[in-house]
């Protein structure tokens, strides 16, 4: 192995600019998929986080489906069946909290309704929490600016508004009052007792949390709820476990997975169209180069004619060239992983406000190091199939036929 | 005792017989001269004679024994070890200095670097190259080129150097060095077989062969 690499290493040294170019070409392919990776697995795992520590990891609701509102059955006598509430989710609760994968149940009243501030007004969505219970279920206290949650149960009326709810109604510090307009027209002057940031834009926009005997009581609708949500030990095992509690119960049982699905499908759409762009990358930069071993070989078919005749093998020959390849796939594994960390490291140092799907004052970026081992076994894969073909071509050369040609 | 032998050899290319069925034998210590045409088979034949190239028919011998066309590993063995190419073109590596071109055949027979070091130092010296031996290919002259394809054919002490129109692309002056050279060798008990087209190089070795098409005339 010695002589190969003696002839290799020499070859690579002292065409230094075709070597550069090559680990250039590699380099820019692998800082690109570093870089692109962290970025886009950052701003997915980001989101996928804030869902799962904010929303319900399984969520039970009333179904979806349309009253019969024809009106001979109402005349026949028949009742309309509750699609809005869950009946006896008291027991309910008391039976899922006793489950082993579960960490915590509570009951939620939610929807809709309107806030006004002075001229301003703001549909919202409303949900009724009770304040004692909900911690167990969602980590709502870790999105809290002031950590208030207490205060609805002091403070019937209070409120704690998402922040871009606030933004919209010029709201920007605490015990403001506003008037909360249920659908049903009641109406309900609410102190502001909080604000509430998650960072994911159409939740901080429309969610208010509010007591829910308070909107029990505004809606109408005393003991009622309309929402069971739960937390799980483990958030990857939300689908099954929702699969086996829709046996149990006659609501719809939904996954934090299923709930989000088009955003997940997204994700997908989206990593598959970045790593297409990666891929792209690093066939450009492996036919750099195949171009390069391949211009090589064609312009050292004298050296190899006369390495074969110095007792060098076929294999040998081939060797020579797919080393270069490796040690071109090294180099550019090492410096695209040294761009790649560089751009990292500047763009984590960026601060800028992300306004989009989810918000934030810089780059959400994923700095795992698996990203690097990827990029190095990729950049070695395509260095190595780059060079297979030209190293073959090169072993299969005759020596008698070039010395001939001379 | 015969180093190489030929027996029956034959070689076609295509429709084209270059060699007619050869019988040749080169004895250890000689120092033949094999000339012809352009054209007559006398590279073909060395060729063959250096296991680069295999007879289409025939038998070759190496120090006695029957040459395997097939065991590639056994023929570069004996390349790399036993025999020293010399070619009219020097066909030294660009990339590497004077140095490492001679060290080549060492470090492909396992030699450690600081011994294979030594040694070409020692040859381009011997070969009147002292003092050179960092320089690049491109900064020596034709002769000198020629003198260090010689050094890298001796590098592994080899039986036999086979060598095919050596003094083709250069002067008189350089002619006569490596035809010193050559004999200088020789004397020292390596077999030299030289391809040549010049009969009055030839006549400095031991032994004329002449080829023409394809068949040995004397």
């Amino acid at each position: 192995m010695r002589h190969i690499l003696f002839v290799s290493l020499k070859f690579l040294y002292e065409r230094k600019r075709q070597t550069i170019i090559s680990v250039l070409g590699v380099s820019i392919g692998v800082s690109a998929f570093i870089v692109m990776s962290s970025l886009m697995l950052g701003f997915q795992n980001y989101f996928i986080q804030q869902v799962i520590d904010l929303e319900p990891h399984i969520r039970i609701k009333p179904r979806e489906e349309k009253q019969s509102t024809e009106p001979f059955s109402l005349l026949l006598g028949e009742k309309p069946v509750e699609k809005d509430r869950i009946l006896g989710w008291q027991d309910m609760v008391q039976n899922l909290e006793k489950h082993p994968h579960v960490l915590g149940v509570a009951p939620r009243l939610v929807s809709r309704g309107i806030l006004k501030y002075g001229v301003k007004e703001k549909p919202i969505t409303l949900l009724g929490i009770d304040p004692q219970r909900e911690p167990k279920a969602s980590i709502i206290e870790k999105f809290l600016v002031h950590k208030n949650l207490k205060k609805l149960e002091t403070n019937k009326t209070g409120l704690i508004v998402g922040v871009l709810v606030a933004k919209s109604l010029g709201i920007k510090d605490l015990g403001k009052k506003l008037l909360l307009v249920a659908p049903n027209g009641q109406t309900l002057l609410v102190t502001v007792e909080d604000f509430f940031e998650s960072g994911i834009t159409n939740i901080d926009d429309a969610r208010v949390y509010i007591n829910i005997k308070t909107l029990q009581s505004l809606l109408n609708k005393q003991g009622e709820v309309n929402e069971i949500i739960l937390k799980i030990r483990d958030v990857n095992m939300a689908e099954r476990l929702s699969r086996e509690f829709q046996e149990l119960v006659p609501y719809e049982v939904e996954s934090w997975q299923k709930a989000y699905r088009n955003f997940l499908s997204i994700f997908k759409i989206q990593n598959i169209i970045t790593y297409m762009i990666v891929f792209a990358i690093l066939t450009v930069s492996a036919f750099g180069i195949f171009n390069i071993i391949m211009m090589t070989v064609l312009e050292k078919k004298r050296d190899i004619a006369i390495l074969m005749a110095m007792g060098f093998l076929r294999k040998d020959i081939l060797l020579i060239f797919m080393v270069e390849g490796f040690v071109v796939g090294v180099l550019g594994a090492a410096f695209g992983s040294i761009i790649g960390f560089g751009i990292q490291e500047y763009l984590e140092s960026v601060k800028l406000d992300v306004e989009g799907l989810i918000r934030t004052k810089g780059f959400v970026l994923d700095r795992s190091p698996i990203f690097y081992f990827y990029a190095l076994v990729f950049s070695l894969f395509f260095s190595l199939l780059a060079s297979l073909y030209p190293s073959y071509r090169a072993s299969r050369l005759n020596p008698v036929d070039i010395f001939r040609s001379q | 005792m015969k180093l190489i032998e030929l027996k029956g050899v034959k070689k076609s290319i295509g429709q084209e017989h270059i060699l007619k069925g050869v019988d040749f034998g080169v004895y250890e210590g000689e120092f033949v001269a094999i000339i012809g045409a352009s054209g007559s088979g006398k590279s073909s034949m060395l060729y063959i004679m250096g296991l680069l190239d295999r007879p289409t028919e025939g038998e070759v011998f190496f120090e006695g024994q029957r040459v395997e066309f097939s065991d590639e590993k056994r023929l570069s063995e004996i390349r790399n070890k036993k025999i020293g190419f010399v070619f009219q073109f020097h066909y030294l590596i660009s990339e590497f200095n004077l140095l490492e071109n001679v060290m080549l055949p060492a470090i492909k027979m396992g030699m450690e670097r600081d011994k294979a070091e030594e040694r070409a130092y020692e040859l381009l010296k011997k070969l009147g190259l002292g003092g050179k031996e960092k320089r690049k290919i491109y900064q020596i002259s034709g002769g000198e080129m020629q003198r260090v394809a010689i050094a890298r054919a001796l590098m592994n002490k080899p039986s036999v150097i086979l060598a095919d129109e050596p003094t083709g692309n250069l002067d008189s002056k350089n002619t006569q060095r490596v035809m010193e050279i050559f004999q200088e060798i020789n004397s020292e008990g390596t077999t030299i077989v030289m391809v040549t087209h010049e009969l009055e190089l030839a006549k400095l070795s031991h032994r004329v062969v002449e080829v023409k098409d394809g068949e040995i005339l004397r």
